[in-house]
């Protein structure tokens, strides 16, 4: 039969063979596509700057000002005048040098944002298998710094140098807090909540009420109850217009103390409560900056698995090229669901080659389907004789057909 | 899932796709194959541009667009940066003035001119409204800055995690994915630093091999072959099983070496001690080899000068990884590489997936096959999958593809169904040829 009599199958190959550079192409704009938070974090690191400069500036630039009316409106000796003028000039000169220093700061930021446009924008076909390279370094960059390994994150950052592509001096920034709350310090993290207030308040965060609902408890477990008390009063009776339940709860531990059997209370005591916070401040640094909450590794390598997931990489002649026949894959991809296809996709099991209109595939009198270059060439080499690799059925090349997928 | 819900994913995706006419890049629903059973599912044959049949919903991205919004905002930074110096300057240059005019006013009565300089200052500077000016040109930076952040979120995936799963997947299988990789790569510094740091000592196992490796290649890199040869003796029957022959390939560069650098009777003993095993497969390789000896000291210029290119270091380099990798049981490739690559090639239309199906969380949750294709490049099929072309079905040992007298490939079902059960001839859905169940014949691809 002629291929070009069939209906379909002859013009979707020819077509797709056609296609190859353009869906290439059309995957690197695609993929591109989801490189916003490579994009976002240093922005919002640039944004923090700017604004933590501006309002040195203006803090400094306003007591300056009420200085300079604070002399016109007091009567003040020559000396003290005098005195008083000098003292807000130097003032000044220390401003002027702080901000100097900021806009230094905010110009490596600024570069460091342009440096990942001009990376995103460099990618081409060309260069593609490196560029994807590097693209699995960031991706395992952000997986260390996530999960707090920070030297490990250092080590492959520098060896490959790309550290204004990596995230990593704004993960120190998170360090400090982690370190401190798992020692059960909450006073760095409460300075980070001040520094992002209107921002959490934005989001409408509670981690601050958290975090203050922790400090209550410590002070209960330490039999500290009038300092408790005090403290709730100060820290934890104006959260009770959105979170009185919570609040309630907290404070009913003052009648349980801290060896109490309820459950209920029971679990405030519980030292995980300072992991959960961990886990709490992790999430709200990774939404304040524009990242994904989970890391990247995990969302690329779920869709990954997902995508190469077929019934057949669980069988025994799964192909070692295929990350799915090692068992951690395995595992991790065990609750993913199945990929789906909507055309056949057949590989020749002799040369791992796509078979398709350019290489058609061919059967064997006991049905086994191998690809006709790979046939052609074992015809070749032992005069004509075909033997099937996985049954050793022996016949003749003349005895093979065609088989048309559609 | 089930067919009412793939119908409701398509009537949003297609409400969506009205919603975005002025998109280039909006796919059209396309019948592009004759289907007989199931018309709904002829809705997801491939429409132009993408398989999945789901809109693309992210319009083009112009990426030197961007970067001018970026420089945009750049170049107001530098000007509000400039501005703060400036202000700063003027309120310190107007207390300086006024300071020197006190100092300078000698007249221990002037009580009343120092006043009225105090009073000129604050007025001046009240005149400068630094705040004011401070305040401004910080509000125009920021104007520039939600602009240039909105158009980031326009034109990228703003959350990459929405088609992300909350399932089990744990933390020491990934752990132990990373440090194999690291090791993989020859980052052994790194292995170490990291299985250190994550805690996770039986992240080790394949080290050592993977040191083993790496130390044939360097050796390999500066010319010297021994460890290979040794290795490769070492594992001669598994290499033969692969079909490699890599053994004669590791001799052929030596037996070039010598009789470069020692000359033709070292190098005729060597092919003596080494080639007669491979004579019965391989005579004409070893017939070139021994023409070679007739040129020695010549041989850039002889018919045989190919045998001297560097390629045949770097090829032999990357048949000994691979054939030493798949000796391990490993990929050639890392696979975590592969399985990144597959996830960035997936993950658009799966988002776009999620996103039509945000309404349907707990169906989203539980799907135990992804209702479209997400349409991965040719490097990652590793499996031959047989997908009927009447019943759109992949093809199973239960239902497995069948071969009509016609040539043509249909699932075991669709001919069932296509003969009505019956032993009657039926004719092919694509030729006029006519066939009965019996003549019909199993494929194994
Ligand atoms: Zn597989
Ligand atoms: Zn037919």
């Amino acid at each position: 039969m002629e291929m070009e009599s069939l209906p379909n199958g002859d013009s979707t190959s020819a077509a797709a063979a056609a296609s190859v550079p353009t869906s290439k192409l059309s995957h690197l704009a695609e993929s591109l596509k989801l490189e916003h938070q490579f994009l976002r974090v240093p922005l919002e690191h640039l944004k923090k700057s700017m604004r933590a400069n501006h309002r040195i500036v203006e803090k400094e630039m306003s007591a300056v000002i009420s200085g300079v009316a604070e002399a016109a409106d007091r009567d003040m000796s020559k000396e003290e005048a005098v005195q008083h003028l000098s003292c807000l000039v130097s003032r000044l000169q220390g401003l002027k040098r702080k901000s100097e220093e900021g806009s230094k700061t905010e110009h490596l930021q600024a570069q460091r944002c342009r440096a990942r446009l001009d990376h995103l924008d460099g990618v081409d076909i060309d260069n593609q298998s490196e560029w994807n390279n590097m693209r699995v370094k960031r991706i395992l960059v952000d997986y260390m710094l996530r999960l707090s390994y920070y030297d490990s994150a250092v080590k492959l950052a520098e060896s490959s140098n790309i550290q204004d592509l990596v995230d990593i001096d704004v993960f120190l920034e998170a360090k400090k807090v982690i370190d401190a709350l798992q020692n059960k310090e909450v006073a760095p993290a409460l300075a980070w909540c001040a520094e992002n207030k209107s921002r959490l308040k934005k989001s409408k965060s509670k981690f601050e009420f958290q975090l203050r609902l922790q400090e209550f408890i410590e002070l209960v477990r330490a039999d500290n109850n009038l300092r408790a008390i005090t403290y709730a009063r100060k820290y934890l009776a104006t959260w009770g217009a959105t979170h009185m339940k919570e609040l309630q709860r907290v404070m009913a531990t003052l009648a349980f103390k801290s060896n109490t059997e309820c459950a209920t209370y029971k679990v405030l005591f519980e030292a995980k409560q300072w992991d959960y916070l961990v886990e709490q401040f992790k999430q709200e640094f990774c939404r304040l900056y524009g990242m994904t909450l989970e890391p990247l590794l995990n969302i690329y390598l779920q869709a990954g698995l997902s995508a190469l997931k077929t019934p057949f990489c669980y069988e025994e002649d799964c192909t070692k090229e295929d990350p799915l026949s090692q068992e951690h894959f395995r595992k991790l991809a065990s609750p993913l669901p199945f990929s789906k296809q909507h055309h056949s996709k057949l590989v020749c099991y002799i040369s791992k080659e796509l078979m398709d209109f350019d290489n058609p595939p061919l059967v064997l009198p006991n049905g086994y389907v191998y690809s006709t270059k790979a046939l052609e060439e074992m015809a070749k080499k032992n005069d004509g004789k075909i033997t099937c690799p996985r049954t050793g059925f022996i016949c003749n090349f003349s005895e093979l057909v065609k088989a048309f997928i559609s | 899932m089930d067919v009412s819900a793939v119908e409701s994913i398509l009537a949003r995706g297609e409400n969506l796709r009205k919603k975005e006419k002025n998109q280039k890049r909006a796919g059209s629903f396309g019948f592009g194959t004759i289907c007989y059973s199931n018309c709904i599912r002829a809705n997801w044959l491939t429409p132009i541009g993408s398989e999945s049949g789901l809109p693309n919903q992210i319009p083009e991205m112009e990426l030197s667009s961007i970067k001018d919004a970026f420089d945009r905002v750049s170049k107001k930074q530098k000007l509000s940066s400039s501005k703060t110096q400036e202000v700063i300057d003027q309120v310190g240059r107007e207390i300086e003035q006024t300071l020197e005019k006190l100092q300078s006013s000698q007249d221990a009565a002037s009580g009343v001119d120092q006043k009225a300089f105090l009073t000129e200052l604050k007025s001046k500077i009240n005149e400068i409204g630094p705040i004011n000016q401070l305040e401004g040109s910080q509000k125009e930076l920021n104007v520039g800055l939600s602009k240039y952040t909105k158009l980031l979120e326009k034109s990228f995936i703003s959350d990459i995690s929405k088609a992300y799963r909350n399932v089990e997947f744990d933390i020491h299988t990934v752990n132990q994915i990373v440090a194999t990789h690291f090791y993989r790569q020859g980052l052994f510094d790194l292995g170490d630093c990291f299985i250190n740091e994550a805690h996770e000592p039986e992240g080790t196992i394949l080290k050592s091999s993977f040191l083993e490796m790496y130390r044939i290649l360097e050796a390999v890199k500066s010319r010297n072959l021994e460890p290979a040869l040794a290795w490769v003796a070492a594992n001669r029957d598994q290499l033969l099983q692969n079909g490699s022959n890599l053994e004669l390939k590791l001799h052929r560069l030596q037996f070039v070496e010598i009789l470069q650098k020692r000359g033709r009777n070292d190098a005729l003993k060597y092919a003596r001690a080494y080639l007669p095993p491979f004579a019965s497969g391989h005579m004409d390789d070893i017939q070139k080899l021994m023409a070679c000896l007739l040129w020695v000291g010549r041989l850039d210029c002889s018919p045989y000068a190919e045998i001297l290119s560097p390629s045949h270091w770097e090829k032999l380099a990357e048949e000994l990884t691979r054939q030493f990798c798949s000796l391990l049981g490993q990929s050639y490739e890392s696979p975590l590489s592969i399985a990144i690559a597959a996830g960035v090639q997936g993950l658009p239309t799966l988002l776009k997936l999620a996103n039509v199906m945000a309404a349907k969380q707990q169906e989203w949750q539980a799907m135990k096959q992804l209702p479209v294709p997400l349409d991965l490049g040719r490097e990652f099929q590793f499996h031959s999958i047989f997908v009927c072309p009447v019943s759109r079905d992949q093809a199973t040992d239960e239902n497995p593809p069948m071969l009509m007298p016609c040539s043509h490939v249909l699932c075991k079902q669709s001919i069932v169904k296509l003969s009505k059960s019956s032993t009657r001839t039926f004719k092919c859905p694509y030729c006029p040829l006519e066939a009965t169940v019996a003549q019909c014949r199993q494929l194994y691809f």
